[in-house]
């Protein structure tokens, strides 16, 4: 690569923005002229993609959105329905938004990535060319790491890690059981989906457990020993939930190496748990379509490039989301946005010809530890040594020694994001 | 030089189209939170009515350890001054 | 003293090959890295790792720096008569902790 002046390139910009502007815009007014749009397809319509095929649409190229299902059922904040706070209804989201938007949208599973080609083709055969495509597949649970675990054991202990059924199952459950009983969540080791989610989580189940049942408690195992906003839940835990909730880290021999679903156990290296619920969180990788792309490395995540997302190992495909290995960035339905609308503007100026500019990228995370007790995690991003990394000095958790009106407030703005940027995707 | 980059997005950013592909680092992140129009009374702060001169004294405020923010004085705090005055720039005029 | 977690089978058959299973919380500070006031923090390692059977060492293991926090230790043996499994794990102070196990192990040979 040769080096880049950003003085150089600011002049060029500058010099170029307005005939940029008119093409763009003539390509769009003239339908004549729209068929010479470049094409991208989007695979997967979750926060990273449906946010792609959203803003790759508002840069005036062709896109086609690719989704098996016909609805999305949103992660975030599920953990309150898992606690029965909140309708799974409340959750669902339709497409006809991003059809409105002017997106094509395929209720199709992609089958096959030709990456020389630059075809997908469809679960039904339909083949669709791309001049770039982006991948938003999201996660799949990786049962061949958890012996024990497998899509059937996880009808017996549900892990509710992909909302929709999962989580029914898991509200179901913990409704029909028995004041006194011990549910028993298992936690996998780094990376997964939603850092905090876990003990967003836990804290619900304890809420429930406290308010309805409350001679049961709630184990924790963990393949970790620290977790993100550790001390702000530890802090709470002791004040909301004490004696109820016992979370066991990795060096006090969390780790659970198997599970044996006939009897509800979840075995560890020094001890076996019996659970009257169990709520088993495998380890977990990037959906399936990235592995078939050959976009995911060993590690079973898909390595980006930190400006463009565009894949390390197959050019033309761009990889955001849960999915892509991006630095320091968390798994997070904000992060998979914020690098969305980066790849989307990245794509358009590849597409023009141009180079893109370092982006900056930001995230934000709200957990409850209560229905009026909320915290965050918040982090900003910029590339650096051809990965994300942190912006040193920006970011980090709320106060430790916040008064309850801060966390009455952070609770009330959790609920106010998910509006707003589910508003922005599905809207 | 700057200045001129920034100069050329507000001119172009009636086109909604190039607006978002000149977005300076960081600015498309923002609408994740705060709606494009109003906002949840209650909820997280409207800057939809807000000034570029308005966002971009309230932001360099929180990122001296002024007012009364919950998250946004962490993130303003990765921002250099320029860097916030090109996003309030962006932002307003994308409306 | 430190925390300790074992896992030695209660019963086997003899003959057997039995896994054990040992994990300790300890800080194992490598003595390279600097506090907040700039100076070094000192060395504190498990240094030695030791299992013995009825006495008899059947397992043992130094340990260095670069070995991670709340080391965790999983070797195998063959169970050959009933008796006392002890794990000991000596630092660099000269601590030597010691847990014990009983193994109970019946008559009839593994197959």
């Amino acid at each position: 690569m040769t080096p880049w002046n950003p003085n150089r390139r600011a002049v060029l910009k500058t010099l170029t923005a307005a005939t940029v502007t008119v093409t763009a815009s003539a390509a769009l007014s003239r339908p004549v002229h729209a068929q010479g749009a470049a094409r991208v397809v989007v695979i997967g319509g979750g926060f990273a993609g449906g946010t792609a095929a959203r803003f790759l649409k508002g840069h005036g190229l062709d896109v086609t959105l690719v989704e098996p299902n016909p609805t999305y059922t949103a992660c975030p904040l599920s953990n309150s329905v898992v606690a029965g706070l909140r309708s799974l209804d409340r959750q669902t989201f339709g497409y006809d938004g991003l059809r409105r938007a002017g997106v094509t949208v395929v209720h199709q599973r992609a089958s096959k990535v030709d990456a020389e080609a630059r075809r997908v083709t469809l679960g039904d055969g339909v083949a669709l060319d791309y001049d770039r495509l982006v991948l938003a597949p999201g996660i799949d649970m990786n049962f061949g790491a958890l012996p024990g675990y497998d899509d059937k054991a996880a009808e017996i202990m549900p892990h509710a890690w992909k909302a929709g059924p999962q989580t029914t199952l898991l509200a179901r459950q913990l409704e029909a059981m028995e004041d006194g009983g011990v549910v028993v969540m298992s936690v996998p080791a780094n990376p997964y989906r939603c850092p905090p989610g876990p003990y967003e989580r836990a804290s619900l189940i304890a809420h429930y457990l406290k308010t309805r049942k409350p001679r049961s408690k709630l184990i924790v195992l963990d393949a970790k020993d620290s977790f993100s906003k550790q001390r702000l839940f530890q802090a709470a835990w002791e004040k909301l939930y004490p004696g109820l909730l016992e979370w066991v880290s990795l060096s006090s021999g969390g780790q659970v190496t198997s599970v044996d679903p006939a009897s509800l156990t979840l075995v560890t290296d020094f001890d076996r748990v019996k659970a009257a619920v169990a709520n088993v969180i495998p380890p977990q990788k990037a959906a399936s379509i990235a592995a078939l792309a050959e976009v995911a490395d060993r590690t079973g995540w898909c390595p980006i490039d930190p400006v463009t997302f565009e894949s390390r190992l197959r050019p033309g495909i761009h990889v955001i989301g849960d999915a892509a290995i991006a630095g320091a960035m968390p798994k997070s339905a904000f992060a998979a946005n914020a690098q969305a609308k980066v790849c989307a503007a990245a794509v358009a100026t590849l597409l023009r010809g141009e180079k893109p500019a370092a982006p900056k990228l930001i995230n934000t995370c709200y957990s409850l530890v209560a229905p009026d007790y909320g915290i965050s995690v918040a982090g900003v991003y910029a590339p650096s040594d051809g990965r994300l990394a942190d912006v040193e000095g920006a970011g980090g958790t709320s106060p430790l020694d916040a008064p309850a009106s801060f966390r009455a407030k952070e609770a009330v703005y959790a609920e106010s994001w998910f509006d707003t940027i589910t508003a922005e995707v599905f809207g | 030089m700057r200045r001129l980059a920034i100069l050329a997005c507000v001119m172009v950013a009636a086109t909604p189209i190039v607006h978002a592909a000149e977005a300076p680092p960081g600015a498309s992140a923002c609408s994740g939170c705060h709606a494009p129009r109003g906002g949840a009374s209650g909820g997280i702060p409207p800057i939809a009515a807000k000034s570029a001169d308005e966002i971009t004294a309230t932001m360099l405020a929180y990122q001296a350890g002024e007012g009364e923010p919950t998250v946004m004085n962490r993130i303003a705090k990765g921002f250099t001054e320029p860097e916030i005055r090109a996003i309030a720039a962006w932002l307003v005029a994308g409306r | 003293m430190a925390r300790t977690l074992i896992n030695v089978p209660a019963t086997a058959k003899r003959g057997e090959v039995v896994e054990i299973k040992a994990l300790i919380s300890h800080p194992m500070e490598t003595g390279f890295r600097t506090g907040s006031d700039g100076a070094l923090i000192p060395r504190d390692i498990i240094h030695r790792f030791a299992c013995t059977y009825n006495g008899e060492e059947v397992f043992s293991a130094d340990l260095f720096p670069a070995i991670t926090a709340n080391p965790f230790i999983t070797f195998t043996t063959v169970a050959e008569e009933s008796g006392e499994i002890a794990l000991s794990w000596t630092d660099d102070q000269g601590n030597t902790q010691t847990e014990t196990a009983k193994i109970t192990v019946g008559q009839d040979p593994v197959e």
